[in-house]
């Protein structure tokens, strides 16, 4: 993407305004590492939303508000009551780009590879959107389709809201790579509720594997009323074939892939029971 | 390059700077341009580390930030840790290590090590491998680069009098 003019709004409101104005031809940049990549020849104009105050993260009531300009780095190192969320931060990319990159370009628009928004879409995330004011949306709305939709009038991801997990809630999440730094060839992440043993609720989501990343209500299904053992989690692993569409790559067949993921689904699962069952003593 | 049309001030190694760039220059260009060449060009897409510098303390791949972006903050480079004639302490156990093959990884390997050793306290292997993933070297086989960190890290961690006094004294001069 070729920039051609770089502005730093110093309000919200301002730089919706100037979003507004440049309509295609201007570009919100938080950490900018992906603008490098983006194809178009048009010059477009920066707007730098680092001056904006949104890099923090703060627990608020049942939320865990993170700002949406907050580097992955520090979602990696902040640590609150079952806090989940360092565990698939770590494994993003590298350390360098862990410290630029941030939760907003990760999801404001979302590459099929990207790892938040599978996280985002199990942990039941509402989005913070500035349109002149703010709205909150839930994850199943915002990941319905391209989230950049939302923003092409000029609006703002602002903050995402993560509810903090309650006792007898586990969460558990599986990236699978080539490499450590590579991108994913399958992420999974499992949002357990257990009561006295058995699955009252649960959300599974993919990303990656899939064109789009989305949950598995198939397998969703398949748990809930049933007890968290190895077993069962195999079985409803196994109607991850009916759930998304698995997508082969890299030489690697599309059977593969969906095999890849129906472990890494039985991997996020017990790592959310172990999660629940140890949070609830 | 092209004409100039934006000025962009950063901190550079302790200097209040300001450049002349154009809103699609990279940081990498920029400093190579000015003269700090121990930054190095490698993929140029953020993947092999060659290019790292200190943004505010962070590593950060200079190849994936603009110019514009370092606006009002403290960029170091690998020429404030050591010169040829007086190496920084882990630059010196890459010598002693003979780490040092074709030497291009090495300013951004001691870049990351840079920004561990003044950010953490404790240099668990986890850790350590933590702030180094996002640096490849093409010669060594990682080995020998290691044992020269582990050294220079071990060597940092059991000189805690030296620290604690490098510390209050940045806290100081920031408030």
């Amino acid at each position: 993407m070729k920039l051609s003019e770089f502005t730093r709004p110093d309000t919200l409101a301002a730089a919706r305004r100037t979003l507004r104005e440049l309509g295609p031809k201007g570009m919100v940049l938080a950490g900018g590492t992906a603008l490098h990549f983006m194809q178009g020849k048009t010059p477009v104009t920066a707007v730098d939303i680092t001056g904006l105050g949104l890099s923090y993260i703060k627990q608020k009531g049942n939320f865990f508000v993170i700002g949406a300009a907050t580097p992955l780095s520090d979602i990696q190192r902040y640590r609150g009551p079952r806090w989940a969320m360092h565990e698939i931060c770590r494994r993003i990319s590298t350390h360098q780009i862990r410290n630029v990159s941030t939760i907003g370009g990760n999801i404001a628009r979302v590459f099929p590879w990207a790892d938040l928004p599978v996280v985002l879409l199990a942990m039941d995330a509402r989005m913070v959107v500035y349109s002149g004011k703010e709205k909150e949306i839930p994850a199943d709305e915002y990941f319905s389709s391209q989230p950049a939709r939302l923003f092409r009038g000029g609006d703002l991801l602002t903050a995402v809201k993560i509810p903090v997990l309650k006792a007898h809630h586990g969460f558990g999440s599986v990236k699978v790579t080539r490499n450590a730094a590579a991108f994913s060839l399958a992420t999974i992440a499992a949002l357990l509720e257990l009561k006295d043993g058995v699955i009252k609720s649960a959300r599974v989501a993919a990303g990656s594997a899939i064109p789009f990343p989305q949950r598995l209500k198939p397998v969703e299904a398949a748990l809930v009323g049933k007890e968290a053992v190895t077993a069962v989690f195999k079985e409803a692993a196994a109607a991850a074939g009916t759930a998304a569409k698995w997508v082969g790559g890299e030489g690697m067949s599309a059977d593969y892939i969906r095999e890849l993921a129906e472990v890494s689904i039985v991997d996020a699962l017990e790592r959310a029971a172990e999660f629940a069952r140890g949070r609830a003593e | 390059m092209t004409k100039t049309t934006h000025t962009v001030n950063f901190t550079l190694n302790g200097e209040k700077k300001t450049f002349g760039t154009r809103p699609d220059e990279k940081l990498l260009t920029l400093l190579r341009r000015e003269g700090y060449r121990g930054t190095k060009y490698g993929c140029g897409q953020g993947t092999c580390g060659a290019c790292t510098v200190l943004v505010d303390g962070r590593a950060t791949y200079a190849c994936l930030l603009y110019a514009m972006q370092a606006e009002g903050r403290t960029v170091r480079t690998i020429e404030s840790v050591g010169t040829f004639d007086k190496p920084g302490e882990f630059q010196k156990e890459l010598v002693a290590a003979g780490a040092v093959q074709c030497g291009y990884c090495i300013p951004g390997m001691v870049m990351s090590a840079t920004a561990l050793m003044e950010t953490e306290e404790v240099f668990e292997d986890e850790i350590v491998k933590e702030y180094m993933d996002g640096n490849l070297c093409r010669c060594t086989g990682y080995e020998k680069i290691w044992v020269a960190l582990r050294k220079t890290l071990d060597r940092q961690a059991s000189a805690p009098a030296k620290r604690a006094g490098k510390k209050s004294s940045s806290k100081g001069s920031k408030k």
